[in-house]
């Protein structure tokens, strides 16, 4: 008796999860029909008649190819993930394992600022960068992310917990301060840096406030930009919307579903060490 | 007699690699003593380059922000007038100012119970031990929130329009009343407020589901021998264990629900009447579409001190003990 009940639970959990899911399901089924059909009455999940066509319009014929603000995207994550966590560790390690005059006041002064909502810098960042013509570039996407107060905490609660027997060791051998920050804390590290990454790459993939600010032509749009811009037109049509959403959504879900315990361990980590 | 180590051993006898000492008794060069190993600065060296973009991008710009809220400072011009406090005095009686803020305050009282609620929901549900498929079941619960918010955005526009919209043809079907969700004033907000709990809830499941995985079995076992039903259970031990990570996630939870825009811009443009229009959104018409900087510059940093209330209020109010085992 319990079997079968423990059985009818599960089915209704799964039930639910898939009711939960079926934004998604929508839109692909939505990307796939022809346009004239996506708005019918009554509702069909699965398309009348499977069309690739809003796929094609919206890789081929944009004014825009869907992939580049894709690529941008993916590009400025990247590049703020490499400088971040370099800056980061590097002072991370500072904090931790060495000793200096003003250690803890430069410390707590880091840590304040996490507190302090990036939207209060919108209007100086930009008038700074726009004195620096540095506005719609790049650079503007890039650069001011890459501070991250959160990311010397995380790194330095995890590289106080290294110990330091291995340090003084390499010590005795010789080795330079350096050379332990390079050969022995990095690598240990991995767990806290690939946290890190996970935490600024999902930061920077749905920055939405500054790149509208910073930016303004089309080549350098990001992907929540991008969309956001279909709708500017009058009549949205949506198949082709919900085609150019799939395109950017399933590459994530992909690599969620494969990526899947390596994601949630760095999460986890970021949330129980802060 | 030749001693057995008069010459080096043979390479492939050594299979383990040593790090080579390296004798420190020659002469060092000034830039050696003043930034080298054993120096004073030397420490100062590894938070360079943190401090270069720390300095540019978070230090100055925040005192430049606060004095150009103290000005008029209309884009066009390129001439800062100081006002002193005018921008901050004259905000109350802006009408767009009041519904930003209400609008935001309704916001944050909506999100964060149900986003909080929901997520420990889900993570026990995953955490329940007679499931089997969890990668299936997380991929479908938690996975939104890697998506694009502007993917989600549309997606939820999409459902939630008012001919037709998925969730309208159901209500229709169910015989309830439709609503034009997106463009009524009651609703827009609250349409929000679901798609951005549909989007972010998973960051949170995760979060507790790691909470809740490390509580010892015992406390449980220990709760069941002792006749504790499964709502006391969870009221006295599962509630009290999760406290750090429930704090941590309602200050994140909050001070995020603070800096609503994309979701607003995208789904509703500030709503109907003004009825969903938050603060970073007039922020950014303020000084982006009107140009008037000195003046998005004071809402800014109200905003700023609402929030730092908000978090410390919090922090004296939820952070007593921590539980010992």
């Amino acid at each position: 008796m319990k079997k079968i009940n423990l059985a009818v639970i599960s089915a209704l959990i799964f039930a639910f999860a898939l009711i939960w899911f079926s934004p998604i399901l929508w839109m692909v089924s939505t990307s796939l029909k022809p346009e004239k059909y996506t708005i019918e009455w009554p509702i069909h999940w699965i398309p009348r008649s499977v069309t690739l066509e809003n796929y094609y319009s919206v890789i081929f014929e944009s004014v825009i190819n869907i992939f580049r603000p894709f690529f941008n995207s993916i590009f400025i994550a990247l590049a703020v993930i490499v400088l971040t966590l370099l800056t980061s560790s590097l002072a991370a390690y500072a904090f931790a394992q060495l000793r200096f005059k003003g250690q803890n006041v430069l410390f707590f002064l880091v840590i304040s600022t996490l507190m302090i909502p990036e939207e209060v810098l919108l209007v100086p960042r930009y008038l700074l960068l726009y004195k620096f013509q540095m506005i719609n570039s790049y650079n503007a996407l890039i650069l001011p992310m890459v501070a991250s107060p959160f990311g010397i905490f995380l790194l330095r609660q995890f590289f106080l917990g290294i110990p330091r027997d291995l340090q003084d060791a390499a010590r005795i051998d010789g080795c330079s301060k350096f050379r332990i920050y390079y050969q022995i804390i990095l690598p240990l590290s991995k767990p806290a840096l690939a946290a890190l990454a996970i935490f600024t790459f999902l930061a920077n993939w749905n920055s939405f406030t500054w790149p509208l600010i910073a930016i303004d032509s089309i080549e350098l749009m990001t992907v929540p930009i991008f969309l956001a811009t279909f709708h500017a037109f009058g009549v949205i049509m949506w198949g082709r919307l919900m085609a150019a959403v799939a395109c950017v959504t399933l590459p994530i879900l992909i690599f969620f579903c494969i990526a899947q315990r390596g994601i949630i361990k760095g999460i986890t980590l970021t949330g129980l060490k802060g | 007699m030749r001693g057995i180590f008069s010459s080096p051993p043979p390479s492939y006898l050594l299979k383990v690699r040593t790090l080579k000492a390296k004798p420190k008794t020659r002469i060092k060069t000034g830039l050696e003593k003043s930034i080298g190993e054993n120096s004073v600065f030397y420490p100062y060296l590894y938070l360079l380059p943190y401090a270069l973009f720390f300095l540019i991008f978070w230090v100055y710009p925040l005192f430049d922000g606060f004095y150009v809220s103290l000005c008029r400072y209309d884009f066009a011009e390129t001439q800062r007038t100081f006002i002193a406090f005018k921008h901050y005095i004259s905000l109350p009686f802006d009408p767009l100012f009041r519904a930003s803020l209400i609008n935001t305050l309704l916001f944050v009282l909506e999100t964060t119970p149900l986003i909080i609620g929901v997520g420990l929901a889900f993570a026990l549900l995953l955490n329940l031990p007679f499931l089997k498929g969890k990668i299936v079941l997380r991929v479908l619960l938690i996975s939104p929130f890697m998506l694009s918010m502007a993917a989600v955005c549309m997606t939820w526009e999409w459902i939630l329009g008012p001919q037709f919209g998925l969730l309208n043809y159901y209500f229709s079907q169910l015989r309830l009343p439709t609503q034009a969700w997106l463009l009524e004033r009651g609703w827009s907000l609250f349409a929000v407020v679901l798609t951005t709990l549909w989007w972010t809830v998973g960051f949170n499941t995760i979060l507790f589901l790691a909470g809740l995985q490390e509580i010892p079995d015992v406390l449980h076992e220990a709760a069941k021998i002792d006749g504790a039903g499964r709502w006391s259970n969870f009221w006295y031990i599962t509630l009290p264990c999760l406290r750090p990570v429930l704090l941590f996630i309602i200050v994140m939870q909050i001070i995020a629900s603070f800096k609503i825009f994309g979701q607003v811009f995208i789904m509703t443009g500030g709503g109907p009447a003004e009825s969903s229009r938050v603060m970073v959104q007039h922020i950014y018409e303020t000084g982006f579409q009107y140009y008037r900087m000195g003046e998005a510059s004071a809402i800014a940093w109200v905003l700023f001190v609402i929030i730092m209330v908000f978090t410390l209020a919090q922090f004296k109010v939820l952070s007593k003990q921590t539980i010992e085992y």
